[in-house]
């Protein structure tokens, strides 16, 4: 089926960007989504060529093809990699406004509600970026407006809300991830979560020797918003026998899901649980690091690092 | 036509590592070039056993099978112009050993450039080739093309820094070539041989590779000038004053106001600044370099001049020139950068020359060119700035690339100096090559006799890529 360029009404404003798009793939580096499955497909790279295609008429129009454009977590490291300056998110999100109006509904990283809904309506208000509404079928939500910060999921009482497509990011999957580290590294000490905001001081699509991680103490879990965690989440280290938890997300006001205040509030209520249970509340704490400074976000690692080395295991 | 049997392919790599959607097959259709084409399946292999497989039954049925790293080249060396498999080699990404006693480490072809450096960094090493591409670019894709960069002036290519690999043959078997050590007088230098390749003749599986100690000081100048024809001179004059520059680099006006639009650089705009580098152990033998290559370009009425040992200052420089490809994209709003007639080289005593040719050409044919590159090691990049819509500024970029060529092969320089040669560049190639195409003719044939690997590359693409290929861009006609 030909694309019919007039249904690309948002869209089609990106023409000569999409052609300005060099393709040189430096924004698939920083990319959750393609670090995490290893596919091109998956990076944003990717989805400007399929942009492009759908738009040229030379892909056709079909719902795997435009699948590929629901997939995104607006970290928008990719543009910041860009030196061409193309606003890809802009870009993917015009695509998804179109191809909704199409009929087509991903859903992809777009938060979904399932039918156990309780409609207490916590999530539309939550919702940072309005993209959740309440009509007559339930709780919808509008692809082009959400932008996968997870935080409708974390604070869905009845978890109907979710995410089906996580890359990784998903609770489950961080747990497993948190499981598997801290049972196989004898010198496991503690979990990072972080925001996908930084060049991480780790290798970022390659992988190092046995020999080289082996005797790792720490293991870094991108969990791409702080609105995300949860305090099953970062109690789940401390069951698995590591000394401490850091948390690492924006500075105040640089996060576009206000998801730091929410981290910030949730590790303090931790901390002041672990006072009562006796346990150092230094073992879990929260750091801020500006969007791409890797320096200062090794320079925290080395200090939570110091800090558990004194402290020791938990008893 | 498709004569792919994807259930075979499944069964050898495993359901999760093969994609056939047409979706997808889309978007690995496309590289860093102008060209694209469809392959018939992808699928990205775990390890080298896997490799052999699929290349055996690609071989028994005379399926093409196109290797490809980060996806990262600019002269359609990956795009599948006769569709088959396009083996994404990205899954194979294992550092495999770092053997600091005996100077080398081994890794698989999907290892990114940066990730390698980083996992050598804590060794006080690093792996000198470094293309601008590097955040992206495998080692893999960095062999197929003989990648080098903006140090390989003082550390040399990737031929240079490969000691020996591992490579699976077009009927799939497994061989081991070259060795781990330095020095290999013996036979053909197999090893060698792969490199530059472009894919045709192997794949590689894993690469051990040369490294070298970080430089405990380094120190970065620019030059200003009021003429292109003055850095040009400044450059081979640089090289044969004895100086051993790390980095020398040209970036003419239009670079220039790119990357200060994108990266808010605040270069002076001026007609041309070269870039220099020198780096040691000692930092009195830094110096010496620094002010010898300082006094060549005062002597070529060069200004404006600084050198500075802070690593800040160095590293905006180093980003900005690492990013000036995609900015150029932004040097224009109306038009879009191109990766055409993207590299060569040129002897030094050529290289002012070399760089008026490239704007003569462009203001003939009513384009924008730009004259950049790693012109301590000869090499000279441009890229061609025009509006993809319309069809005859493809005639005319055509055009452009051939009086171009035709120069550099008048003055006894070379097509590609590092970026390789794919589809884009096949027609200066050949004739380049004319003494000892027969030879590569031969080379491939007793290789790949069925002619699986890359097939429609270097020697055997088109002359005419504009009409030979499809384009990725929407052109009116």
């Amino acid at each position: 089926m030909a694309t019919k360029e007039k249904r690309f009404e948002h869209l089609k404003k990106w023409e000569s960007t999409l052609a300005s798009c060099i393709r040189c793939g430096y924004c698939y580096e920083h990319c959750p989504l393609f670090k995490h499955t290893g596919w091109e497909s998956d990076a944003p790279r990717g989805k400007i060529i399929t942009a492009f295609g759908l738009l040229s008429g030379n892909l056709e129009l079909t719902e795997t093809a435009t699948e590929k454009l629901f997939n995104c977590f607006y970290c928008k490291r990719c543009e910041a990699a860009c030196s061409s300056g193309v606003p890809l998110t802009e870009i993917f999100t015009d695509a998804k406004k179109d191809l909704q109006e199409m009929g087509f509904k991903g859903p992809g990283t777009t938060s979904v509600t399932h039918m156990n809904c309780a409609r207490c309506l916590l999530c539309i208000s939550t919702c940072p970026h309005e993209a959740r509404s309440f009509n007559q079928d339930g709780i919808i939500t509008d692809a082009s407006k959400c932008q996968a910060c997870g935080i409708c999921v974390e604070v869905c009482p009845a978890g109907a809300a979710t995410i089906e497509k996580t890359f990784g990011t998903g609770r489950d999957e961080l747990t497993q991830r948190t499981v598997d580290f801290l049972n196989t590294h004898a010198d496991a000490k503690f979990i990072v979560f972080a925001c996908n905001w930084s060049y991480f001081p780790e290798l970022q699509a390659s992988r190092l020797p046995e020999s080289e991680t082996r005797d790792k103490d720490y293991e870094i879990l991108v969990n791409m918003c702080g609105g995300r965690l949860d305090r099953q989440l970062l109690m789940m280290p401390f069951l698995n026998k590591a000394r401490g938890v850091l948390v690492a997300c924006c500075p105040d006001g640089d996060c576009q899901h206000d998801g730091s205040t929410k981290a910030k509030k949730l590790v303090a209520e931790l901390k002041a649980t672990f006072g009562q249970l006796e346990i150092n509340s230094e073992r879990i704490e929260l750091v801020q690091i500006p969007a791409g400074d890797k320096t200062l976000f090794q320079a925290e690692i080395d200090t939570f690092t110091e800090k558990m080395n004194q402290l020791g295991p938990v008893r | 036509m498709n004569t792919v049997d994807e259930s075979r392919l499944r069964e050898i790599v495993g359901e999760k590592n093969i994609k056939s959607d047409p979706s997808d097959l889309y978007i690995y259709g496309s590289d860093a070039s102008v060209h694209h084409a469809m392959p018939w399946v992808v699928v990205k292999p775990e390890n080298t056993a896997q490799v052999q497989q699929v290349m055996a039954y690609a071989n028994e049925n005379k399926i093409p099978v196109i290797p490809r790293g980060g996806g990262s080249g600019m002269c359609g060396q990956t795009v599948p112009v006769n569709g088959g498999i396009s083996l994404d080699m990205k899954g194979m990404n294992r550092i495999l050993e770092i053997n600091m006693p005996d100077v080398y480490c081994r890794v698989e072809p999907g290892v990114v450039d940066d990730d390698l450096n980083l996992a050598l960094k804590p060794y006080g090493v690093f792996y000198p080739p470094t293309p601008a591409s590097s955040r992206i670019a495998t080692i893999g894709g960095e062999i197929a093309n003989n990648a080098s960069g903006v140090r390989s002036v003082k550390y040399g290519a990737t031929r240079d820094a490969v000691l020996g690999m591992k490579v699976v043959l077009a009927n799939g078997d497994l061989v081991s070539l070259g060795a781990h050590t330095r020095v290999e007088a013996s036979g053909y230098q197999l090893h060698k041989l792969m490199v530059g390749a472009e894919g045709t003749l192997g794949v590689v599986v894993e690469a051990t590779l040369s490294f070298v100690p970080i430089p405990e000081f380094r120190c970065m100048g620019v030059a200003n000038f009021d003429s292109l024809k003055d850095a040009g001179e400044a450059i081979g004059a640089i090289m044969a004053s004895g100086s051993v520059p790390s980095m020398l680099e040209l970036v003419d006006s239009v670079a220039i106001k790119a990357v200060n639009k994108t990266m808010d650089l605040g270069l002076k705009e001026v007609a041309a600044s070269l870039i220099f580098e020198a780096d040691g152990p000692v930092k009195e033998a830094v110096d010496y370099e620094i002010n010898k290559m300082r006094q060549v370009c005062e002597k070529h009425r060069g200004k404006d001049i600084w050198a500075s040992y802070d690593p800040k200052e160095r590293t905006k420089i180093f980003m900005g020139r690492k990013k000036l490809f995609p900015a150029l994209s932004k040097y224009d709003d109306n038009l879009s950068s191109t990766s055409l007639a993207d590299d060569m080289a040129v002897p030094y005593s050529k290289m002012a020359e070399m760089a008026a040719v490239i704007h003569d050409v462009a203001k003939k044919n009513n384009i924008i060119m730009t004259a950049y590159g790693h012109c301590g090691s000869g090499c000279m990049h441009t890229k061609i700035l025009m509006d993809t819509r319309r069809q005859d500024q493809w005639e005319s970029a055509r055009k452009a690339i051939t009086e171009i060529y035709d120069y550099v092969r008048s003055v006894n320089g070379t097509t590609s100096a590092e970026h390789g040669i794919g589809l884009s560049k096949a027609e200066s190639f050949k004739a380049e090559k004319a003494d000892s195409i027969n030879m590569l003719a031969t080379i491939k044939s007793a290789l790949d006799p069925n002619n699986i690997l890359n097939p429609g590359k270097l020697m055997q693409a088109p002359d005419n890529w504009v009409t030979a290929t499809n384009l990725r861009y929407s052109v009116n006609s």
